[in-house]
C-alpha cells in the first residue's frame, strides 16, 4: 500500500509538469508542422506569458483584494493578450521576412529573437528569481497516512493544472477538426503552396498558428509560474528545451504526439527524480530521446515525411 | 614621404611620453569583480557597496601613499566564463589589485589569470578550500572556508539529534563541497544521513524530490547551494505537508529567499559569517552606510570593506604597489579591520574566522541560535 501510494504521487508529480510541458509543446509542434521550422522564441513567450500574469495579479491584489477565480482569470486573459501578441509580432518582424529561404536564416532569426526577449525581460524586470503568490491553495488525500505511512495527495494547483490542460487541449482539437480556420490548417500543413493556389490566405493561416501556440504557452506560464512559486528572465529557455523535447519526443508536427510526448517526458523525468536521483532526471530524459530518436526517428506519433515534388 | 614618417614617430613618441606620464601619477585601481546582474546579485550588492564605501572612505583619509584608489567595477554575472573575461579585462586595465570574486566557480578560474599576471586578489565571499590550497601566492581571502561552515553546520545538527538527515547539493563546486563537508562531520558524529542527492541549479520543479524526502521519513534537510533553488524546495515541501527542519549555509540566507519561499521560510537555520554590523567598533562604519541609504547588515559587505582595506594596509605596510610585495607584507602583519583582527596563514586564509548558526525569519530578519 505504500509503496503504491508512493508510486501514485510521484505519477501525479510527472503529469502535471507534463501536462505544462504539453501546453508549450503543442507551440513548437503547430509551427513545425506548418512552415517547417523550430520556433526556438517560444520558450520566452511562455517566460513572457508568467510575467504578465504575475504583474497582474500583484497589480489586483494592491488595488482590490478581489475574488481569486477572478484574478487568475483576469490574469488569463491579460498573459494571453500579451503573449498572443508577442507570438504575432515575433512572426512579422523576425520569421515573415525571412520565410522560404534557406532553412538556416529562420532558424538564426529565431535565436536571436529568443535571445532579444530574454534580455528585454531581464533589463524591464531585472534578473531577479520573483517569487509567485500561490493563490490555490489545500489539495485532497488520495489515501495512506496511516501509521506513518506515506500518504499521497492532489493539490487544488494539481487538480487546476490537469482541468485546464483537458480544456485547452480538448478545444484544441476541436478547433483543428471542426472548424473552417482549422481546416485550413491542416490543409497548408499539408501542402502550403498548393493550399495557397487553392485560396486559402496561408500567411493568415500561418499567424493564427503563432497565436495560437502563444496562448497556450501563458497558459501554461501562468500555472507552472504559481505552481514552482518563483519565475526569473532565464526560465523560458529551460522550459523550452523541455517542451521542445517533448515535441520531438512525441513526434514533431504532431499535436496529439506533443500531448503524448509532454506526458511522457514528465513522468520519466519525475519516475527518475523518486526511484534513481535528481542527478539522472536531465540524463534519462534525453536518453529517453536520443533512444526514441534512434528507433523511431519519427517520434512516438509522428508520420514519415513523404518529400513533396 | 620621410617628414610624413618623422611626424609619425614624433607623434608616437609623444603620446607614449603622455602615458608614461600618466602613469606615474596615476591613482591606485581597485577591480571589483562580482555579480551585478544574475540569479545573486543581491550578493553582489553586498560586495560593491562595502568595496565603495572603503574606496570612498581611505581617499577622504587622504589616500593610500598619497594616491587616490579607483574602482574599476566589472560584472560576471557569477558565470565562471564571464569570470574569465572579467579577469582578463582587469589584466588589460592595468588594475593590480582586485576585489572578487563572489562565487567560488567564479573565482576559482578567475584566480588562475590573476596568479599568472600578478595581480593580488583578494575574495571577500568565496568560501571554497579548491581556491587556496593551490600554493597560490596572491590570492587571498576575508571570509572563512567550507571547510569550517561545513563543520559548524555539521555539528550544530548533531546536537539536535535528528533521527533521519537528507543532504542536498546543486552539484556546484560551493554546493557540493560545503554539502559533501556537512555529511562527512555528521557521519563522524554518528548521525544517520539516508539521502546525499544533487539537484540542476535553475531548476524549478522540486515536486518528486519533495515526495521522495517525505517517503524517506527524514526530519531534518540540510541545503549546500544558494537561495533561488531552496526558496523553491522550502515552498513546495510546505504545499507537500512534508515536517522537516532545514538548513543551508550563507549562500540561502538574504532576504530574497524570502519573496519566494514566503512563510515557508520561517525557522530556517542558516551558517553566516557573525554579523560584523553589530560589533560596538564598526557603529560608526554602520552609520556611514546608513547615511547613504544602504544596509551594511549583509554578509558580505564588511567582508569587502576589509578587502580593501587589506589591500590599501597592505600596500602601506610594504611601501610599494607591487602586489608580491604586497602580498608578503599581508603574510607577515596584523590588521584591524571591521571584521576584526586579521592575520593570514601561507595559503592566504584568515587564521581563525568564526561561523554562527542563525535562525531565519519570514520577514527576513535573523536572530543568532548559538
Amino acid at each position: 500500500m505504500h509503496d503504491v501510494m508512493y508510486f501514485l504521487q510521484q505519477l501525479i508529480n510527472g503529469l502535471t509538469v507534463g501536462s505544462a510541458y504539453a501546453l508549450i509543446a503543442i507551440g513548437y509542434t503547430m509551427v513545425y508542422g506548418i512552415i517547417g521550422m523550430i520556433n526556438f522564441a517560444h520558450g520566452e513567450i511562455y517566460m513572457i506569458g508568467a510575467y504578465v500574469s504575475l504583474i497582474v495579479i500583484t497589480g489586483l491584489a494592491v488595488t482590490s483584494p478581489a475574488w481569486i477565480p477572478l484574478v487568475l482569470l483576469v490574469a488569463l486573459i491579460c498573459a494571453i493578450i500579451v503573449s498572443s501578441s508577442m507570438g504575432w509580432a515575433v512572426e512579422r518582424i523576425a520569421y515573415r521576412p525571412v520565410r522560404g529561404q534557406h532553412r538556416l536564416i529562420p532558424l538564426i532569426s529565431a535565436i536571436g529573437m529568443s535571445i532579444f526577449l530574454q534580455n528585454y525581460v531581464h533589463l524591464a524586470q531585472g534578473s531577479r528569481n520573483i517569487g509567485f503568490p500561490l493563490l490555490i491553495e489545500g489539495g485532497i488525500s488520495l489515501g495512506g497516512g496511516e501509521d506513518g505511512t506515506f500518504q499521497a495527495n492532489l493539490s487544488y494547483m494539481q487538480l487546476t493544472i490537469f482541468i485546464v490542460t483537458l480544456i485547452c487541449m480538448t478545444g484544441l482539437s476541436l478547433f483543428i477538426s471542426r472548424s473552417k480556420t482549422g481546416r485550413a490548417c491542416r490543409a497548408v500543413s499539408q501542402d502550403l503552396k498548393m493550399s495557397s493556389l487553392l485560396g486559402i490566405d496561408t500567411n493568415r493561416i500561418i499567424t493564427a498558428t503563432f497565436v495560437i501556440g502563444a496562448s497556450l504557452a501563458a497558459v501554461a506560464g501562468l500555472l507552472l509560474g504559481m505552481y514552482y512559486g518563483s519565475i526569473d528572465p532565464l526560465f523560458g529557455f529551460i522550459a523550452g528545451l523541455k517542451a521542445f523535447t517533448a515535441a520531438v519526443l512525441g513526434g514533431i508536427g504532431s499535436i496529439p504526439g506533443a500531448m503524448l510526448g509532454g506526458l511522457v517526458l514528465g513522468v520519466a523525468e519525475s519516475f527518475t527524480s523518486g526511484y534513481l536521483s535528481s542527478e539522472y532526471k536531465d540524463v534519462v530524459s534525453f536518453g529517453l530521446l536520443i533512444l526514441i530518436l534512434l528507433f523511431r526517428p519519427t517520434g512516438l506519433l509522428g508520420k514519415p515525411e513523404v518529400e513533396k515534388i | 614621404m620621410k617628414t610624413k614618417l618623422n611626424k609619425l614617430v614624433v607623434g608616437v613618441g609623444a603620446s607614449l611620453a603622455v602615458m608614461a606620464a600618466g602613469t606615474a601619477n596615476a591613482d591606485i585601481k581597485i577591480g571589483i569583480a562580482g555579480p551585478m546582474t544574475g540569479p545573486v546579485a543581491q550578493y553582489g550588492d553586498m560586495q560593491f557597496s562595502g568595496a565603495r564605501m572603503a574606496i570612498e572612505q581611505i581617499n577622504a583619509n587622504g589616500g593610500v601613499m598619497g594616491e587616490k584608489l579607483v574602482a574599476v567595477e566589472q560584472d560576471d554575472v557569477c558565470d565562471p566564463k564571464q569570470a574569465v573575461t572579467v579577469a582578463n579585462n582587469m589584466v588589460n586595465d592595468g588594475v593590480r589589485f582586485v576585489v572578487g570574486h563572489l562565487c567560488s566557480s567564479s573565482t576559482q578560474p578567475a584566480s588562475d589569470i590573476y596568479e599568472d599576471e600578478g595581480v593580488l586578489m583578494i575574495t571577500p565571499a568565496s568560501t571554497s578550500p579548491a581556491i587556496t590550497d593551490r600554493g597560490y601566492e596572491l590570492v587571498f581571502r576575508t571570509i572563512g572556508l567550507d571547510s569550517m561552515q561545513g563543520p559548524v553546520a555539521g555539528n550544530y545538527i548533531a546536537s539536535l539529534k535528528p533521527q533521519r538527515v537528507a543532504v542536498i547539493h546543486d552539484k556546484q563546486q560551493y554546493g557540493e563541497g560545503i554539502a559533501s563537508a556537512v555529511k562527512s562531520t555528521l557521519e563522524d558524529d554518528g548521525i544517520n544521513v539516508v539521502m546525499y542527492e544533487g539537484i540542476t541549479a535553475g531548476q524549478k520543479d522540486f515536486s518528486s524530490l519533495v515526495t521522495k524526502l517525505k517517503q524517506a521519513n527524514v526530519d531534518f534537510v540540510y541545503y549546500g547551494g544558494y537561495h533561488p533553488e531552496l526558496g523553491l524546495i522550502l515552498r513546495q515541501a510546505q504545499q507537500a505537508g512534508l515536517d522537516a527542519q532545514f538548513m543551508g549555509p550563507e549562500g540561502v540566507g538574504n532576504k530574497d529567499i524570502n519573496t519566494i519561499a514566503g512563510d515557508a521560510a520561517e525557522g530556517l537555520l542558516v551558517t553566516l559569517p557573525p554579523s560584523f554590523d553589530q560589533k560596538a567598533e564598526n557603529q560608526k562604519l554602520v552609520k556611514a552606510f546608513q547615511d547613504k541609504g544602504e544596509d551594511p547588515s549583509g554578509p558580505f559587505v564588511l567582508t569587502s570593506y576589509a578587502a580593501v582595506q587589506l589591500i590599501a594596509d597592505g600596500i602601506e605596510k610594504a611601501d610599494s604597489k607591487d602586489p608580491y610585495e604586497v602580498a608578503a607584507a599581508l603574510r607577515e602583519g596584523t590588521f584591524d579591520t571591521p571584521i576584526g583582527e586579521v592575520q593570514y596563514d601561507q595559503s592566504g586564509d584568515l587564521k581563525s574566522f568564526d561561523f554562527v548558526v542563525y535562525k531565519w525569519h519570514s520577514d527576513g530578519s535573523k536572530t543568532p541560535v548559538k
